[in-house]
């Protein structure tokens, strides 16, 4: 292994992932974190913790300076970056380049051009990949409505600098297109002080579904199948499951070849993971964007196929190649992950940090628990909100399903309010259970249904 | 384990309340010798080490219950015993970041401050590196400067003690 000696710039559950991939590799682990973060287990488990500055990201986990010369002073060799924070700022992977550190992530272009989205969705048009049917810049209100009319409606105007759902606005028919239009502009000034807009045929139902991959940088790309997150509130995934129970095989198999001919195309490094949507109506997918990381809920893909994704990871950025040919990769059974996060869904998702008093996890077959929290353990309340991952595997969507529910149900915190009451919810309603969801379908049905008292 | 600087601060501290004349420890290649005679020097080479004085036999639980003392202790939480024996009116100047510290204002060039001197809240006394971006500390108490506590040229945590300025 060409890394001896692993810098960490990220905290929370990752950080304590990363760390177990790193050792089972035989790599030596230093982390770099808050000073609200030196009792937390990612400090606990490297072999040196370094605090950077104080608890807010912007003076520790989001300075790219403090966070480089953190990992050079203390002679590590590589930097993973994790999620969230840094993870796809290209100047992370710039300056880790130039001053002789191995970035455990793409290349600093690649992440430009995967971080545009008209860029991604250039480089998809190259690659011929489906992209949802839309335009390029709209320059006002009479070019919107003559590409509305082009797209069929109903159609929705985008921030060409956005994200997370912000700067976007319906119009389903041609009176909607000057108020949206405004309205859109506007926002997306507000937002990402960029007014430019795009516009896109609007899907209405529609499902969340994203191929896993790991690229070698050399145009060589694996897929790890998919993942279907369609359970989302306000553009934030909440359950995952993998593989996608929506699809027939036949869509399933262009789906990753599509993914795999992208990223082949954009000679992409490190894993990564293209989404699409998927329209139901129209049993079609459409390109959305690269995420030029690790995600949140890798572990489902790690379940279905037996592969450790991190240490795939660390390998490709060491220079070790793939490893694994395509045939290597294969599917078994079906796996479902919910997120446990640190807010109070009867108070419209308060985020509720403070001290865990009790951390009771379930226990038993086919069951993971990726946490960085213990009990006595204070949820500070400077981060995002998550304080582990409950992932259950099983044979069939039926068994993952009953048996995380059971876990789920089994599972005791207190000290904090946590989101588990609404993941146990969601499991056992039949619109799950029978797979009838789409993303629009927590906010629309789920979160209406929910009696906050059940628990 | 590597010794840490605020262990050495430690006994330096007990030798001082001591009426001791000279103390001589060595340890995992770290040999600290200490002497009332200003004219004193350590005899360099292995033979010292086996020719240790009384004294520092009496030492040696001291450097070897520092570290049990606090077993939690990691690099990350500078330990609150670097306090060991500090006045509590001194005042600590901390990191405001992490950084390499150097006490010059150039190489070869003298330190901003030597202890026993007096500074103003306003005066800068030592320099933070960040990926070649220099930012000065300053004192941030008009005082007499009483301990350095970081090696010059070296990375230092946020909130990692630098000084002791008594007001």
């Amino acid at each position: 292994m060409a890394i001896k000696r692993l810098f960490i710039a990220n905290r929370g559950e990752i950080a304590v992932r990363i760390q177990r991939a790193a050792k089972s590799l035989g790599i030596e682990t230093v982390i770099g974190i808050s000073a609200a973060d030196k009792d937390s287990l990612g400090a606990q488990m490297a072999d040196r913790a370094v605090v950077l500055g104080p608890a807010p990201s912007s003076q520790s986990y989001l300075d790219v300076n403090l966070i480089l010369h953190a990992a050079l002073a203390t002679g590590c060799d590589a930097l993973h970056p994790g999620y969230g924070f840094l993870s796809e700022k290209p100047e992370l992977s710039r300056l880790c380049m130039e001053n002789g550190i191995i970035f455990v992530g793409p290349r600093q272009e690649t992440i430009a051009t995967l971080g545009d989205k008209l860029g991604a969705r250039a480089l998809a048009l190259e690659a011929g990949v489906p992209t949802v049917p839309g335009t390029d810049h709209i320059a006002g209100v009479a070019e919107a409505k003559t590409a509305a009319e082009a797209l069929g409606y109903p159609v929705v105007m985008k921030a060409s600098a956005g994200g997370g759902g912000r700067g976007m606005f319906k119009a389903t028919s041609p009176a909607d297109i000057e108020g949206s239009f405004e309205r859109a502009s506007r926002e997306a000034e507000a937002a990402f002080g960029d007014s430019r807009l795009y516009m896109e045929r609007f899907v209405e139902r529609a499902r969340h579904v994203e191929v896993q991959i790991l690229g070698d940088g050399e145009g060589n790309v694996l897929h790890f199948g998919e993942r279907d997150c369609t359970v989302q509130r306000r553009y934030q995934k909440l359950i995952e499951e993998a593989p996608s129970a929506a699809l027939s095989a036949a869509v399933r198999e262009r789906l990753h070849a599509a993914a795999v001919r992208l990223t082949a195309h954009a000679r992409y490094r490190n894993a990564g993971t293209v989404e699409f949507l998927y329209d139901v109506d129209r049993d079609d997918f459409y390109f959305i964007e690269v995420n030029s990381r690790i995600q949140v809920e890798h572990p489902v893909s790690e379940a279905i196929t037996g592969q450790d994704l991190i240490a795939l990871q660390l390998r490709v950025a060491a220079g070790e190649g793939l490893g694994l040919r395509q045939d290597d990769i294969t599917i078994a059974g079906h796996a479902i992950e919910v997120r446990i996060n640190a807010e109070d869904p009867t108070r419209d998702f308060m985020p509720s940090p403070g001290r865990i008093t009790r951390w009771g996890p379930p226990d038993g077959h086919g069951l993971r628990l990726d946490s960085h929290v213990y009990e006595g353990y204070l949820v500070p309340p400077f981060y995002d909100s998550m304080v582990g991952k409950l992932i259950a595997h099983g044979r069939s969507r039926e068994e993952a399903l009953e048996r995380l529910l059971a876990a789920v149900k089994a599972f005791r915190i207190e000290g904090i309010r946590t989101t588990l009451p609404l993941d146990a919810f969601i499991l056992d309603h039949p619109d799950f259970r029978t797979n009838a969801i789409t993303t629009r379908w927590l906010e629309d049905r789920g979160l209406p249904a929910f009696q906050p008292d059940q628990e | 384990m590597a010794v840490k600087s605020e262990e050495i601060a430690t006994l330096i501290e007990l030798f001082n309340e001591s009426e001791w004349d000279e103390l001589h420890v060595a340890f995992e290649g770290v040999q600290l010798f200490l002497s009332t005679d200003p004219n004193a020097r350590l005899c360099s080479g292995g033979a010292a080490v086996t020719a240790a004085p009384a004294p520092a036999i009496s030492v040696q639980p001291v450097a070897v219950q520092a570290p049990v003392a606090r077993p939690a202790t990691k690099p990350a939480t500078p330990a609150p015993a670097q306090d060991a024996g500090i006045p509590a009116h001194w005042v600590p100047v901390k990191a405001p970041n992490l950084g390499t510290f150097y006490r010059a204002p150039k190489p070869g060039a003298a330190p901003f401050v030597e202890i026993g001197q007096a500074v103003e809240a306003t005066a800068e006394i030592c320099l933070l590196e960040v990926m070649k971006l220099f930012t000065a500390v300053q004192a941030g108490v008009k005082g007499t400067v009483r301990r350095v506590c970081a090696e010059d040229a070296e990375m230092v945590e946020h909130g990692q003690v630098l000084f002791y300025i008594e007001p």
